[in-house]
């Protein structure tokens, strides 16, 4: 009877409980949706805006900015050489690179494969700076050993287009690497093993079983990378600009820049190059999920390493030149030059000094743009963690309606490039009746807007670690919805939210592209700093600056990795 | 006087988007009963079961626990899983690894707010139930397997549950420690007396542990009844061959040849068995079933006059405990399990004879 009594009154509370949680999910849904179609919108109208460019709302809408766009072939052209050259560079990078640590047994196989990651947290933008003070024609340290050999003129060029898709090779090359070693690291190896056991030789083993098997994953990649290469800025401005060689990123900076402003134009380029890696990436996730190969089984194979006999000291001397050029060389230059009065490449006693150090550190624009950022860095990762992980459990574990569709809202600023998404964002709170633009507080909306992807994807792929009965079992004690997330839910998952929370914070510290627009003159933060400071001051003093804000981002990956350490230590069901 | 139903299930249906996974499955459970849910893997018996938890949202039907409805569509009742004082055994044991063996166990307490005197002595007195007191202080994730299923078991009936659930608890075990398992949880369901539903696909498991099976298939109950009732009497050709290994004959009733309550059946090659209805009704076209275990061999004609045949041995399997001997007879292949055999070569000729209580007709 009392249990009767007791289940009877629970029917009546349960509806409560249930809408405490739709309440939730729903309002931190809407949050995400205002936060990525706000600016999306006025992206669009302004790219649709044909009336008087000096009053909003528009007062008249057409395609004529679009046509406008036809006028600049030659940006056009450049972003299509400059991303194939270096797609296919980055793919031959990865893919060597790939092949090398899954499958031959190289020496310091494990170690080199935890050091491909560093290139991706240097930054492309840290390497066009090294690379420039390595490579321009005149004061480049490699011409200057060039010269100083008894060459004459110069031996590379890093200002023109295969420098700049050299650079960007260099980094994307650590992305490739680590989605064509998945897919390696996926094929089972009974299926090459079955082709030799049938009496194939290794060579024909290699063309007909293992690259077919392989291409569908390589040609995700290559489509990924290219998608990211439209869309990336950094190390066109730094190497481009100066020759007045732009891309579609970079013309629309300058577009933006410019006095007068060409907004509408910049804004259809915008909408252009959104458009296409909308579709590029769109066509990369069915790829991937199609899944109609059978590499990807979802399991983890050990692969087959191949003996490659004395060739692996010739392996190991590729691994070492690739980390050598992408993250020694850089590091070395930057630190060789911070410490020169004048950086040239030969050292002089006289020439030595801390004096950039103490100038960066002492400087007040440089000062307080690193205080803003790491301020900016912290309130980006807290509240961060908060938002994207009730995002991941509303997508993910809740099987509230309508839980697809918001995963596609929130995966949509991956399909944009910062810039473009940050331009939208200046042209949306621009109107907002609150005036945050020109402060930090805009920042910091945009840092949680353009890295809900980034936070999603992280904090739900611990959250699907966790297998979903440990929850269930919970709730079978009798537990309420808000104990287990206290008792259980939340006490497993901490790991992996204190290595969201450091992947958002360092990714906050390294903004650009969002950055440079949204930045006023009171809200400075470090990255755009570094550039303004590129083009602005000496290199000397930027080369410091570069390293400072590495030195902060080492110092977050090295707390990433020992916490990552302690998750795969503790074992999860 | 019919025992008070525990748990009624009536009409349950639920689905997964446009997929029906129960289309409409009812049977009740009485006090002190273990009850188990029987089928193939996608049956829908681990559904039924979710849905009587409370983890997964029916979409029409029933569920009444002492007479109160947990879940009704038609009432738009559904109280959540935590509030209908079940509990439950997961397939995967889902044992907290950030908690140590005692925390698991307390947690169920815990949320109940008891003392922590009383937590101590309870959890203590589980773990001791399964012979896990040594292991208090443990982290999960050092543990064995089957060191893992004994936690969770404790854990699942501390707190004193009005109802357990398994689902597939002993699936990830190894044959071993699976039989031993059985046991021991038959005995501890006896001494705590507690309702209990269980999921398996593993029939022995159901055979051996089950006051009542529910074999399941496509989202239906096949049939409910006795292991002993499903065993021996099998409903329909699926439970007939499902519930260990049977023969099916075809053919057509020969009402003419029915003698001393039995029913005749006549093969397309002119056979004629002689079988048993169990009061079930029989139309024209009948089929019935033989276990394979009741079908004799001898090289020697049998006394007797009905179900004796003469065959051929197409082959023979050996398998440990039992020879698998393979039969031609008349047009039809039969399977015969004969313990401790003198080897039979292929191609020799003998007797197969069945009595005709164990020729089941099945039901249409």
């Amino acid at each position: 009877m009392e249990r009767h009594a007791r289940a009877v009154s629970a029917a009546a509370s349960s509806t409560e409980s249930v809408s405490a949680q739709k309440i939730a999910g729903y309002g931190v849904a809407t949050v995400a949706a205002v936060l990525v179609l706000y600016p999306v919108f006025y992206l669009l109208q302004a790219a649709l805006d044909v009336g008087d460019p000096q009053t909003r709302p528009p007062t008249a809408y057409g395609l004529d900015n679009f046509e406008a766009l036809l006028n600049y072939p030659q940006i056009m052209l450049n972003t299509l050489s400059v991303s194939f050259a270096a797609t296919l560079m980055a793919l031959v990078i990865g893919f060597i690179m790939a092949w090398i640590l899954t499958r031959t047994n190289v020496p310091g196989r494990l170690v080199f494969e935890q050091l491909m990651a560093v290139p991706y947290y240097l930054t492309p933008l840290l390497g066009a700076l090294a690379w420039s003070m390595l490579g321009s024609p005149e004061s480049g340290f490699l011409n200057q050993f060039w010269r100083a050999l008894g060459g004459s003129g110069h031996v590379i060029d890093i200002n023109t287009p295969y420098g700049i898709a050299w650079v960007m090779a260099l980094f994307e090359g650590s992305v490739a690497f680590v989605m064509i070693g998945a897919v390696m690291k996926s094929m089972d190896p009974a299926l090459e093993e079955a082709s030799q056991v049938i009496g194939a030789s290794r060579l024909r083993t290699m063309l007909r079983v293992t690259l077919p098997l392989v291409i569908p994953g390589v040609l995700g990649a290559a489509i990924f990378v290219f998608a990211e290469m439209l869309g990336s800025f950094a190390v066109a401005l730094v190497l481009g600009t100066p020759n007045r060689y732009y891309v579609i990123t970079t013309a629309i900076y300058q577009l933006i820049q410019q006095y007068p402003p060409r907004i509408q134009v910049a804004a259809a380029m915008g909408t252009s190059l959104f458009a296409v890696m909308f579709v590029m990436l769109f066509i990369y996730r069915r790829i991937v999920t199609a899944g109609s190969y059978v590499t990807i089984t979802g399991k983890a194979f050990r692969p087959r390493v191949a003996d490659v006999g004395r060739l692996r000291h010739l392996l190991f001397c590729v691994c070492v030149l690739y980390l050598v050029v992408s993250v020694v060389l850089p590091i070395a230059t930057l630190l060789y030059a911070s410490v020169q009065k004048i950086a040239v490449a030969f050292p002089a006693a006289d020439n030595f000094t801390l004096d950039n150090f103490r100038a960066a550190m002492s400087m007040n624009a440089a000062g307080s743009a690193l205080t803003n950022s790491l301020i900016l860095a912290f309130a980006t990762a807290t509240i961060g963690i908060a938002l994207m992980g009730l995002l991941a459990w509303l997508i993910y574990r809740s099987r509230l309606p309508g839980a697809g569709l918001i995963e596609y809202v929130v995966m949509f600023p991956q399909a944009v490039p910062r810039l473009v998404f940050a331009f939208g964002m200046m042209w949306a709170w621009l109107a907002f009746p609150i005036p945050i633009y020109g402060t930090l507080w805009l920042l910091l909306i945009a840092y949680l807007t353009v890295f809900l992807p980034l936070g999603v994807r992280t904090i739900a792929g611990v959250m699907l670690q966790v297998d979903k009965s440990l929850d269930e079992c919970a709730q079978m004690c009798g537990a309420s919805w808000m104990f287990r997330m206290r008792t259980i839910s939340i006490p497993l998952l901490v790991p992996g939210l204190v290595a969201a929370w450091l992947l958002l914070f360092i990714a906050s510290v390294r903004e650009l592209g969002a950055s440079i627009l949204l930045m006023g003159p009171h809200s400075k933060v470090i990255t755009p700093s570094i550039v303004e400071s590129w083009f602005g001051t000496a290199s000397e003093l930027t080369a410091t600056l570069a390293l400072i804000q590495t030195f902060v981002v080492a110092a977050a990956v090295a707390v990433l990795v020992v916490v990552t350490r302690r998750v795969s230590t503790h074992v999860v069901n | 006087m019919a025992p008070k139903p525990h748990i009624e299930v009536e009409n349950l249906e639920v689905s997964f988007g446009a997929v029906p996974a129960v289309r409409g499955v009812s049977f009740t459970v009485t006090h002190g009963e273990q009850l188990t849910l029987l089928g193939p893997s996608g049956c829908g018996k681990t559904t039924t079961l979710r849905a009587i938890a409370g983890l997964e949202k029916p979409v029409a039907g029933e569920i009444r626990i002492d007479g109160a409805p947990i879940y009704s569509a038609a009432r738009n009742i559904n109280v959540p899983a935590e509030k209908r004082g079940l509990s439950m055994v997961f397939q995967s044991y889902a044992i907290w690894p950030h908690m140590s063996v005692f925390d698991n166990v307390a947690y169920g307490l815990r949320v109940r707010r008891e003392e922590a005197a009383a937590i101590r002595n309870k959890v203590i007195q589980a773990l001791a139930l399964v012979q896990m007191q040594a292991f208090a202080d443990r982290r999960a994730s050092q543990l064995s397997g089957g060191q893992q299923q004994r936690v969770a078991l404790a854990r699942a009936f501390v707190f004193q549950p009005s109802v357990l659930l398994f689902d597939e608890p002993l699936s990830n075990l190894d044959a071993k420690l699976r039989a031993d398992m059985r046991i021991e949880l038959r005995d501890l369901q006896h001494r705590l007396g507690i309702t209990s539903i269980y999921v398996t696909h593993d029939l022995e498991e159901a055979l051996a542990m089950s006051d009542h099976i529910v074999v399941m298939r496509d989202g239906l109950v096949e049939q409910t009844g006795t292991p002993d009732d499903i065993y021996r009497l099998p409903r329909s050709a699926f439970v007939a061959d499902f519930i260990g290994s049977a023969n099916l004959v075809h053919g057509r009733n020969r009402r003419d040849l029915a003698t001393h309550g039995l029913l005749a059946l006549e093969t397309p090659g002119g056979q004629v068995i002689y079988g048993n209805a169990y009061g079930r009704s029989a139309g024209d076209e009948l089929t019935v079933s033989v276990r394979t275990v009741h079908l004799q061999i001898s090289p020697q004609r049998p006394a007797g006059e009905r179900n004796v045949w003469p065959a051929r041995v197409e082959k023979t399997v050996f398998q440990g405990d039992f020879t698998q001997v393979h039969i031609l007879w008349g047009d039809q292949r039969l399977i015969a399990r004969c313990a401790a055999l003198d080897p039979l070569p292929a191609g020799q000729e003998v007797f197969i004879s069945v009595d005709p209580k164990r020729v089941v007709l099945l039901g249409a």
